[in-house]
């Protein structure tokens, strides 16, 4: 590694945004050599974002704020050189997918940049070929921005940024809003951008288990100044097990060493270790009247049919996930029984009544749904105010809010304003804006997009509290692990139509998409770490 | 799916202004009327072309709303006219007196002319190439260009983002009462909107959007007042054309445009030059709009020196029918130009692909 020329040199580089006492980032020196695949992971809020915005000048020119140290890329000082001079050194892609194109045309697109520094048309033809073949986007090269999901378009960001040929990519958490293939797609394409062009890659992530058996280095954000960083493998053998993927917590957990980073390499240890007893029996499912029930539910946008012909129940008590690709129909089923959306054939009924005839305010009385961005609903001086406001939509009714937000670990947050609080405390805030109306059926959009490992725990915690409680949940996700930890039942929805529908373990064992990391291990009814190694040998 | 076939910017900003001197100007019905029909025409043939067409309508819906609203208070309020409806008695304040058909007829007028502006400029919304009119900005305006785009992308995002934010508000049991219910609605929106914004705007700035930055220096400066005052100009131009002294509009926009070019233009050559991937291909469709649209603006200007009360109509004191200039509903009906060539201006495969159909 010492051979390389650095491409990264931080030296003391601290950093506090505008009117916030509180740095950012404090004293941080870092180096990353040319050709490096490196991985920035940490829980939200511990300043992957800000580092990687100091990388092309972002922090300070574009944010304000109080810089501090030498930063140089490629060469550069980036105190110099804004954003603007070194967006040809350094290529910046950002999460959001809809707000980051600023053409209207895949081919526009590339070209923007090259037009922006005036390349010559010759050249600029032969850039942008070359970067539709690299990320493998050819064949949408005349399509309408409008027209891509989000895995397509992400990967237009990334062909956009490479256009100028940059020696360096930074990514900041260009997968958390997709689902999870394409994801894959994504960073299977960075993989290849580093290991073909060596190109140096600076990548926020969460989604460890994708990339962590690519990356040269990983580099966890603990805080402004702390951090841990080295090769994956000894980074993740000191991390806080809670933010690791499954796969290392089992291992870490059985001792095997050296701690195995892909699926591939984890067979060979549980191959060899003492097969563990089987996992108990899943508990009966309730019996009893239904909450919520669907029967024959047609429905379409215009010509396009969303969902066909389908029957559902859900009883109270239970919590059963909705899954299946982008597309197939997961939200408008959501919006169908939350009276968002009147279905055109079948009926909907939601704790006896038709939802079909309701609308959504009166339906609220029963249900609580919390959209794919939670954040969206939040408006209040106060996360106090903001449980007020629901209850007096209610007409007083509803849950004791102090009571509700002590146990959603929100107490401390209780007179702040909602848009102050960290990520994961803000979604816990529309949460908890939902829930105080006591609602006998809950609904939820995504509610882990973008968490963290730790952060989807804790919901998983509440979720699997309020089910006991009798609360019937219905969750679309994509999220397979989370699944497997906490529903009673799975519901898999293909081309608006129910699939399959029954326990985890029959629908997710075994299944070529939806396995998760311990069940690639194990196979057989094995879903989590929990089923491998028993409940009491908890650390 | 083919790629949107489309028109060049220039020429449908030429259309947009061809197509809101009526109503700025006047609100003679037949008049009025001529121009929704033309933008209506346009906005139903390329409706299937532009994904955004449809997130316009709650702002074409807003729009009728304000003008009933303004009818109902001019009918209320203005109380001349020789058609009386009703009379109130004069003892109620404001609203006592006779409610003629001419005030009403006069509101609902004024609210058909509002109609017709929103529904010109979000048709010209949703059918320009924005990005390619912020190709057309000389990079000496970078920073106004940047403005702009961040601008353009916040009105259709946050006209959606308003329907999601208004379905989960009243899934969680929420009923809209009143202004002040609109709080719930709007601060979650203003607060998305500007977090979208400024990503979209460091994203510009990542990719190097208006070149390096430029030394300080006096012709900086100078330039920043010359796009001030361009853009006061334009401005201004508007307001004079609104108040009916469209010759001495047309001077001062053209000396805000020349300001503005000549701050464009300065210096030009030495720092940043851009160069286009696919310069757009002028089509036939683009001079076919572009000359019919030109003519409506040369039958406006004409019309407007010889006969100006062609766009005019006057229901007080008494109800008359309006006057009709033939040459001005002529002009007016070639507005309908763009309708009449989405399907020239279609790109080439899908040409192709109905030949090769046997």
């Amino acid at each position: 590694m010492s051979a390389t020329l650095p491409q990264i040199e931080f030296a003391g580089v601290s950093y506090g945004y505008p009117e916030q006492a509180k740095p950012a980032l404090a004293g941080v020196d870092w180096r990353v050599g040319e050709g490096e695949f490196v991985v920035v992971a940490g829980a939200s809020g511990s300043g992957k974002s800000t580092l990687l915005r100091c990388l092309n000048g972002l922090v300070p020119h574009f944010s304000g704020g109080r810089f501090g140290g030498v930063a140089l890329v490629g060469g550069h000082d980036t105190r110099l050189d804004g954003p603007r001079a070194l967006s040809r050194q350094v290529g910046f892609v950002f999460q959001d997918p809809e707000a980051q194109l600023v053409t209207q045309r895949v081919e526009d697109e590339l070209a923007f940049g090259l037009e922006q520094r005036g390349i010559p048309p010759v050249t600029m033809r032969k850039r942008v070929e070359e970067a539709l073949d690299l990320l493998g986007i050819a064949a949408l090269r005349d399509r309408a921005i409008a027209t891509l999901s989000g895995g397509e378009r992400q990967r237009v960001a990334v062909a956009a940024a490479l256009t100028l040929q940059p020696a360096l990519l930074a990514l900041d958490e260009p997968t958390s809003q997709l689902d999870p293939w394409a994801a894959e797609d994504v960073l299977t394409a960075l993989t290849r951008l580093n290991e073909d062009l060596g190109l140096t890659i600076v990548l926020a992530e969460h989604r460890l288990e994708r990339v962590i058996a690519h990356a040269d280095r990983l580099r966890v954000m603990l805080g402004p100044e702390a951090a841990l960083d080295g090769t994956p493998r000894s980074v993740l053998a000191d991390m806080d097990p809670a933010m690791t993927p499954p796969l290392v917590r089992l291992a870490r957990r059985l001792g095997w060493q050296p701690l195995p980073l892909t699926v591939k390499e984890g067979r060979a240890f549980a191959r060899r270790g003492p097969l563990p007893a089987p996992p108990p029996p899943d508990p009966a499912p309730p019996a009893g009247p239904t909450a919520v029930s669907l029967r024959g539910v047609g429905l379409g946008y215009g010509r396009r049919t969303v969902l066909r012909d389908l029957d559902l129940d859900l009883r109270p008590g239970e919590l059963v996930a909705l899954m299946g690709r982008n597309g197939a129909g997961k939200t408008t089923l959501l919006r169908a029984i939350m009276g968002l959306h009147r279905p055109d054939a079948g009926r909907i009924t939601v704790l006896g009544r038709d939802a079909t005839r309701l609308d959504a305010a009166e339906l609220a009385r029963d249900a609580g749904y919390v959209p794919q961005n939670p954040t969206t609903i939040l408006f209040a001086e106060t996360v106090r105010e903001e449980l007020a406001f629901t209850l007096r939509c209610h007409g007083g009714h509803g849950l004791d809010p102090e009571a509700l937000l002590a146990r959603l670990g929100l107490a401390h947050a209780a007179a702040r304003h909602p848009r102050d609080l960290s990520g994961g405390e803000r979604e816990r805030a529309a949460l908890a804006a939902v829930l105080v109306a006591a609602p006998r059926v809950l609904l939820l959009d995504e509610p882990t997009r973008g968490m963290d490992y730790r952060r989807k725990r804790e919901l998983g915690a509440i979720l699997a509290e309020l089910r006991r409680d009798g609360v019937a949940i219905l969750m679309a996700t994509h999220d397979v692990e989370l699944v497997a930890t906490i529903a009673t039942r799975v519901a898999l929805l293909g081309d608006g139509e129910l699939v399959a529908d029954g326990p985890p373990r029959a629908v997710l064992s075994g299944s070529l998409t939806f396995a998760t990391q311990i069940n690639k291990l194990y196979g057989d009814g094995f879903l989590t770490v929990d089923d491998v190694v028993g409940h009491e040998s908890r650390d | 799916m083919t790629a949107p076939c489309r028109l060049d910017p220039r020429v449908w900003l030429l259309w947009g202004l061809a197509a809101s001197v009526p109503p700025l100007l006047g609100r003679n019905p037949l008049v009025l009327a001529a121009v929704l029909c033309a933008a209506l025409g346009v906005r139903g043939a390329w409706a299937g072309h532009t994904p955004e067409a449809r997130s316009w309508r709650t702002l074409v819906r807003l729009a009728a709303l304000f003008a009933a609203i303004g009818a109902l208070f001019n009918l209320l309020t203005a109380h001349t006219g020789d058609l009386v409806l009703v009379r109130l008695p004069d003892a109620i304040p404001i609203l006592g007196g006779p409610l003629t058909l001419n005030a009403l007829v006069y509101g609902l007028l004024s609210g058909l002319a509002l109609l017709v502006l929103v529904v010109v400029w979000t048709t010209l919304g949703a059918l320009l190439d924005w990005p390619a009119l912020l190709r057309l900005v000389p990079g000496r305006l970078a920073t106004v260009a940047v403005a702009g785009s961040v601008a353009f992308a916040f009105v259709p995002q946050t006209v959606t983002a308003y329907r999601e934010i208004r379905e989960a508000q009243a899934a969680r049991g929420y009923r809209l009462r009143g202004a002040r219910g609109l709080v719930p609605l709007i601060v979650p929106l203003l607060t998305g909107g500007l977090e979208r914004a400024i990503t979209l705007a460091e994203a510009l700035e990542a990719r190097g959007f208006g070149g390096p930055p430029e030394p300080a220096s006096g012709g900086r400066r100078w330039r920043g007042v010359a796009v001030a005052l361009g853009l006061t100009a334009l401005a201004a131009g508007g307001y004079l054309l609104a108040a009916g002294r469209p010759l001495l509009a047309l001077g001062v926009a053209l000396a805000g445009a020349g300001a503005l070019a000549a701050a464009g233009r300065e210096r030009h050559g030495q720092h940043v030059r851009r160069t286009r991937y696919r310069p757009p291909r002028w089509t036939r469709a683009d001079t076919i709009v572009a000359v019919a649209t030109g003519a409506t603006l040369v039958v406006e200007l004409a019309v407007l020196a010889r006969d100006p009360a062609a766009f005019q109509f006057e229901p007080y004191p008494s109800l008359a029918l309006p006057h009709v200039n033939l040459w001005l509903l002529v002009g007016l009906a070639l507005l309908l130009a763009p309708a009449l060539v989405t399907r020239s201006s279609t790109p080439d495969t899908a040409g192709a692909a109905e030949i090769a159909r046997p």
